[in-house]
């Protein structure tokens, strides 16, 4: 689809942009700022409609349209992609006065000729090393060449209003999934019949992502090796939410985990299925039973008012009642949203900063990834789910459409 | 023409709007509509200076010299009036003199990129005016 239809309001995927960049410019307003400078990558998805990888900076005036700068190599392709006008991408470069710190301050100085003011920046803290926080480099580089500005951290206002999800990004995670349904449905078909025998984990992650992107997936956007493939003891790794496809082949009695990740004009698809391959042991049975009843608990409790802790509390009295406990990880989820939005829930409202508020209340439109690790080291096996669902009024929508299972396959 | 013409003067701009409107027609200069300010730091009398060239639709509308702050332009180049004069008579490149940071250019660098060729182009013809430096 061509960034002209993908723009028009009469499309699934359509995003007001320049709605999300006025409800920015009126909470500037309210709070005084004069001028935004968005750095994490959350807020560059979130404000531009444009994957950026290299490190980019989006200047939002009071007034008017914003700017984004990127690396200059990567500025045209920016340009083509983003709903901003062309001359409104411009690329940094090693070049006098075209660094990223000068360019952008002079753009602020000269162009938007604001020479005195409040600035909102993004610092703060994340376990998600992309995040995109203000270095203290580039914090310390800026303010020097904005004396007459006083900084202030205002992440605050980017997460606030991309906590509820507008239809356009809810269809795009939508259509995202469709992507991982089709990478399961064509690893689940390479894998039966004893298919499996020979196939390395990364071999898996290939047969996925070729089909996932036959089908118009954009990446495996995962920071966590993209397509995830664990088998064997590598599923049991305690608290084992990340997992590379390695070259390790399938072998019978394994458990095999196939956790595939899609992306859909920023829009995120994070599916994780599960198989034994016999010879099926009852104490493996066992372990998955106990899986699918705590995926199940989450998923039939996710809505809005329900809180982290609350769901937290209720699955593992279930796991310690029937004596699983310390195969769980007692946390069920993690934040989700356009490219680069990703693992804290909600605000930043916890009680340990930057991390989920484990009292978060959810409210409908908000979305996350699903995301139960069970895990048993001594016996060398593991479940994981992920799944993106959104958020309801009284339940939740799950955005794929494959089955929840752990499947034996012979 | 008898005699070196002096670098940023008024005779010397007189001459380089004669050959750039001759030599440079709207189809060598792509039909670009825009305008760069360079703007000499240190001149040798100590003052600044500034040399402006715009063109519309490829057509070079103006070519202004003077002191003190320059003009708006879409492209400004800020340096010592000895980078900007090494320039003029093509002993330096204008990347090799931004890559070192002897030159500060202040614009879209995008777009830049895509103008470079022209500028180049009026490096050229300028450079073969007899000029006292």
């Amino acid at each position: 689809m061509d960034k002209k239809t993908c723009c028009s309001e009469n499309n699934p995927f359509f995003i007001d942009y320049p709605g999300r960049i006025r409800s920015i410019q009126e909470a500037m307003a309210r709070d005084g700022f004069d001028v935004y400078l968005g750095s994490r990558l959350r807020t560059i998805s979130w404000t531009t409609d444009a994957f950026c990888p290299w490190r980019s900076y989006i200047v939002i005036p009071r007034e008017g349209v914003p700017t984004l700068f990127t690396f200059v190599i990567d500025a045209s392709r920016v340009a083509d992609d983003t709903w901003l006008p062309e001359d409104n991408v411009r690329g940094y470069a090693p070049l006098g006065g075209q660094d990223q710190i000068t360019q952008i301050s002079d753009f602020i100085l000269y162009a938007l000729k604001i020479k005195k003011g409040r600035l909102a920046y993004e610092t703060g803290l994340s376990n998600y090393t992309p995040e995109g926080n203000l270095s203290q480099y580039e914090y310390e580089m800026f303010t020097a060449a904005l004396p007459d500005f006083e900084f202030v951290n205002a992440h605050i206002i980017a997460d606030k209003l991309s906590l509820i999800k507008d239809e356009g990004t809810v269809n795009r995670f939508r259509q995202a999934s469709r992507y991982t349904d089709i990478g399961h449905e064509t690893v689940r078909s390479a894998l039966v019949d004893g298919g499996w025998r020979g196939k390395t984990e990364t071999e898996i992650a290939g047969i996925a992502e070729h089909a996932m992107r036959q089908a118009g997936s954009e990446w495996a956007w995962s920071f966590t090796a993209g397509n995830e493939i664990a088998s064997g003891y590598r599923t049991g790794y305690a608290g084992g939410a990340c997992t590379p496809a390695t070259r390790r082949e399938l072998q019978p009695g394994d458990s095999l985990m196939v956790d595939l990740h899609s992306m859909y004009r920023l829009g995120l698809g994070d599916y994780a299925y599960n198989y034994l391959i016999a010879p099926v042991t009852d104490r493996m049975r066992w372990h998955a039973r106990n899986y699918l009843d705590v995926v199940r608990m989450c998923l039939d409790n996710y809505k809005e008012g329900a809180t982290p802790l609350g769901l937290a509390n209720m699955v593992m009295a279930m796991a310690e009642e029937r004596g699983f406990v310390e195969y769980v990880v007692p946390g069920f989820e993690h934040g989700i949203g356009m490219m680069g939005d990703e693992w804290r829930i909600g605000l930043n409202t916890g009680p340990i900063k930057y991390w989920t508020d484990p009292n978060h209340s959810y409210r409908a439109g908000e979305m996350l990834i699903c995301a139960v690790q069970y895990a048993c080291p001594d016996e060398n096996i593991g479940f994981r789910y992920e799944c993106p669902i959104l958020i309801r009024e009284n339940d939740c929508e799950l955005m794929a459409r494959f089955p929840l299972d752990v499947e034996e396959i012979e | 023409m008898e005699d070196n013409l002096k670098y940023l003067s008024p005779s010397w701009r007189d001459e380089v709007y004669k050959r750039l409107s001759a030599e440079l027609d709207p189809e060598k200069m792509n039909h670009a509509t825009t305008s760069l300010v360079s703007v000499y730091r240190n001149c040798p009398d100590g003052k600044d200076r500034y040399f402006l060239v715009s063109c519309t639709d490829g057509v070079i509308e103006d070519v202004s010299v003077g002191e003190g702050e320059p003009p708006e332009a879409e492209f400004s180049i800020f340096g010592d009036y000895d980078v900007l004069a090494r320039m003029s008579r093509g002993e330096l490149g204008a990347q090799g003199a931004l890559m070192s940071g002897k030159l500060k250019l202040r614009g879209n660098m995008v777009k830049a990129l895509k103008l470079s060729s022209l500028a180049d182009r009026l490096n050229r013809v300028i450079a073969t005016i007899p000029t006292e430096f």
